[in-house]
């Protein structure tokens, strides 16, 4: 009912449909913190997966993965991932996804790099997890990996312990770690929101391209609205668990319809005429105990009115935007 | 010196008309030593701030902009002797800083505040948020007692928007936009001229930190408040700045009013800078089109001969590597030998 068709012709290469992660909410009571989301992805395509924090983004990510952390328990979701269906209870099955065909990158890379590991030593050791190859194969691959991603001196690079390297080159191992059993869907949870903006630039860059050119779907995940514009094709906009809006970056960012997202974008300073007051969203996001029934954002809405009691279902404006709210559906926004 | 307070009087700050000097900061030099070896003798120095000439005018807003280990922060906190520089001075109100006794140094240190950028680590969570609150009245010598304190916190608390009813709260039990409107209410208890402002909005979400840039302004406009705002986030400072000073590695390389640095950049670094900002504008992708800057800024503890960007900058020559440009101009001023133009090989 909620599923968007994709705009292509071709089948996407990473469907995710009816997606529920819950948490445990006080007596006895489990609240649906990631509830009922559905996302696709084409074959070279970056679909961005905006909110603040609480809205359930990283959640989001973790749940396609199956690595939602306790108590958080994924109820439902399907993940197809070309072509194929990932069955949820095998655990086994996603140990061998993660990090195979599903690479993912985080904000903090010691989180995910080994301190004690040189780098080089790290992306073989995935490359040998999922390909049968001689160490000095996984080496020469590790390197070439170094290369793909922009590592300058990548030889000398791979001998290097985390720790020898900045943030930026960190991250850029991470992201070769990531690429290393050439993975169908990158997951990119606000890969560049710990680092500064001229090392950013150049990572945006990179995974812009790394994207393009082995021709995987990325799943990006982030906070910042510029980030979106520069490297996502479509957007998915998420609040209180909900995707509420989705369409491409141009609809999203030029044209939103959703009361959030439009606010979202009007209370940047960037876009906001100098020295005047922004836009404010009045109050703050509720923790998921406190989420109204009906839509979400109810509470917070200047177009609040009857039928917002009840949650939205998509009201469909292109081929490729959506949006859940009552008051475009009925025509009053 | 202007004047010599006896120890311990409150040195006379004279009332300040909007846009007179209220902070000049000459020659700041903060010096952070790496120590080694069974003696921990310093083995080299990492030079955080490296020579910063700073103006804040009164009632005005001035944004201290780089990437990080840029020197930013440490500027902030010389200013305040949280860190104590080894060289220049910091004339706030025509004192010293750096010269005052140190009980002289408290009382002039009520009319310099600083909100950080976490709100929850500058807040005791032990502290309800009255007490957090009072605390720093108590400190300066604000209110006759503890009702009168109690009193002007819940005034506090109204005036940057919170309910007075948090008072009696716990800073766990506060939002994180709450959290630093306390913070902003605490730092406003002592009754400031100049509140530097340290990434005071960069961890908080975009709707929140609207909020908080309104409150900021609003502030500034009723109390005719100082702003030194230091962050790495160059549209909060396009927004809200009237002047701009750009560090590169301990220095000051730009520095003019906000709209001709963030419109008419003189500096290579401050173009580097504006271009690798992600574009907001649907219509135009910044880093598609372009070769961002390369690498990472150098190691302050060794930083380049000659201009510090030097090493990473597209338009070095071989002077550049071997002669440090002064930052030269009228009001609005560059470090670079090329600050007025493609003369050399741009």
């Amino acid at each position: 009912m909620s599923t968007l068709a994709a705009p292509r012709a071709e089948e996407p290469l990473v469907e995710v449909e009816g997606l529920v992660t819950t948490f445990p909410a006080g007596a006895g009571r489990r609240v649906a913190v990631v509830d009922g989301v559905d996302l696709a992805i084409g074959r070279g395509e970056v679909l961005a997966l905006v909110g603040e924090s609480g809205c359930g983004k990283s959640l989001t990510a973790l749940s396609i993965v199956r690595l939602v952390p306790r108590p958080g328990r994924v109820e439902a979701g399907r993940v197809r991932l070309a072509g194929q269906v990932l069955d949820g209870r095998n655990p086994e099955l996603w140990r061998r996804v993660r990090g195979g065909a599903i690479g993912m990158v985080f904000q903090e890379p010691m989180t995910s790099l080994n301190p004690v590991l040189t780098v080089g030593a790290q992306v073989a050791e995935v490359v040998r997890l999922h390909e049968r190859v001689s160490r000095a194969e996984a080496r020469r691959r590790a390197r070439s990996l170094f290369e793909q991603v922009g590592i300058p001196d990548p030889a000398a690079r791979l001998d290097a312990y985390p720790h020898q390297l900045s943030g930026g080159l960190k991250q850029r191992a991470m992201i070769a770690m990531a690429l290393a059993a050439r993975p169908a869907l990158l997951i990119a949870d606000e890969p560049t929101t710990a680092l500064d903006v001229t090392v950013q630039a150049q990572i945006l860059e990179l995974l812009r391209r790394l994207g393009r050119e082995l021709g995987m779907a990325v799943l990006l995940i982030t906070h910042d609205l510029g980030v979106v514009n520069e490297l996502a094709d479509r957007v998915a906009v998420m609040y209180a668990g909900r995707v509420v809006e989705q369409g491409t970056r141009r609809e999203i960012l030029a044209t939103p319809r959703h009361p959030y997202t439009e606010a979202l974008l009007r209370a940047l300073p960037a876009r906001a005429p100098r020295g005047a007051r922004l836009a404010e969203i009045p109050g703050a996001v509720p923790p998921p105990e406190a989420w109204p029934a009906g839509c979400r954002f109810a509470d917070r809405c200047p177009r609040r009115f009857a039928p917002c009691e009840a949650a939205p279902d998509w009201t469909r404006l292109s081929a490729t935007h959506a949006v859940r709210c009552h008051a475009v559906a009925g025509g009053r926004a | 010196m202007s004047a010599s307070p006896r120890p311990g009087a409150a040195p006379a700050v004279p009332e300040l008309a909007p846009g007179a000097p209220l902070l000049e900061v000459r020659g700041l030099t903060t010096w952070f030593p790496i120590r080694a070896g069974v003696l921990q003798r310093p083995v080299a120095w990492v030079r955080a701030v490296d020579g910063v000439d700073l103006d804040v005018p009164a009632g005005r807003t001035v944004a201290l902009v780089g990437e990080s280990g840029c020197g930013k922060t440490t500027v902030g906190r010389s200013i305040l002797r949280l860190v104590e520089p080894r060289a220049g001075s910091v004339r706030f109100a025509g004192h010293d800083l750096l010269a005052l006794p140190l009980r002289a140094l408290r009382a002039l240190r009520r009319q310099i505040q600083i909100v950080f950028q976490d709100p929850l680590a500058a807040l005791d969570p032990r502290f309800r948020i009255g007490e957090a609150v009072a605390e720093g009245m108590e400190a300066h010598g604000v209110g006759a007692d503890a009702a009168e304190r109690e009193e002007r916190a819940a005034a506090l608390l109204r005036r940057v928007g919170l309910d007075p009813s948090l008072l009696a709260r716990y800073p766990h039990e506060l939002s994180g936009g709450q959290r630093q409107r306390v913070c902003i209410a605490r730092a406003l208890a002592p009754g400031p001229r100049l509140l530097i402002c340290d990434e005071s909005v960069s961890a908080l979400d975009v709707s929140i930190q609207a909020q908080i840039l309104n409150l900021l302004r609003d502030l500034q406009e009723e109390l005719g408040l100082a702003y030194l705002f230091i962050s790495h986030d160059l549209g909060v400072v396009r927004h809200l700045a009237d002047r701009v000073a750009v560090m590169y590695l301990g220095r000051i390389v730009e520095e003019g009013p906000a709209e001709r640095v963030l419109g008419e950049p003189r500096h290579p670094y401050t173009r580097a800078l504006l271009d690798a900002v992600p574009s907001l504008d649907p219509d135009r992708r910044r880093i598609a089109d372009r070769v961002p800057l390369a690498g990472d800024v150098p190691s302050p503890v060794n930083p380049p001969a000659g201009c510090r960007f030097s090493t990473r900058c597209p338009i070095a020559v071989e002077r550049c590597r071997r002669e440090e440009p002064e930052l030269a101009g009228d009001d609005h001023r560059a470090r670079c030998f090329f600050a007025d133009g493609p003369a050399g090989p741009a």
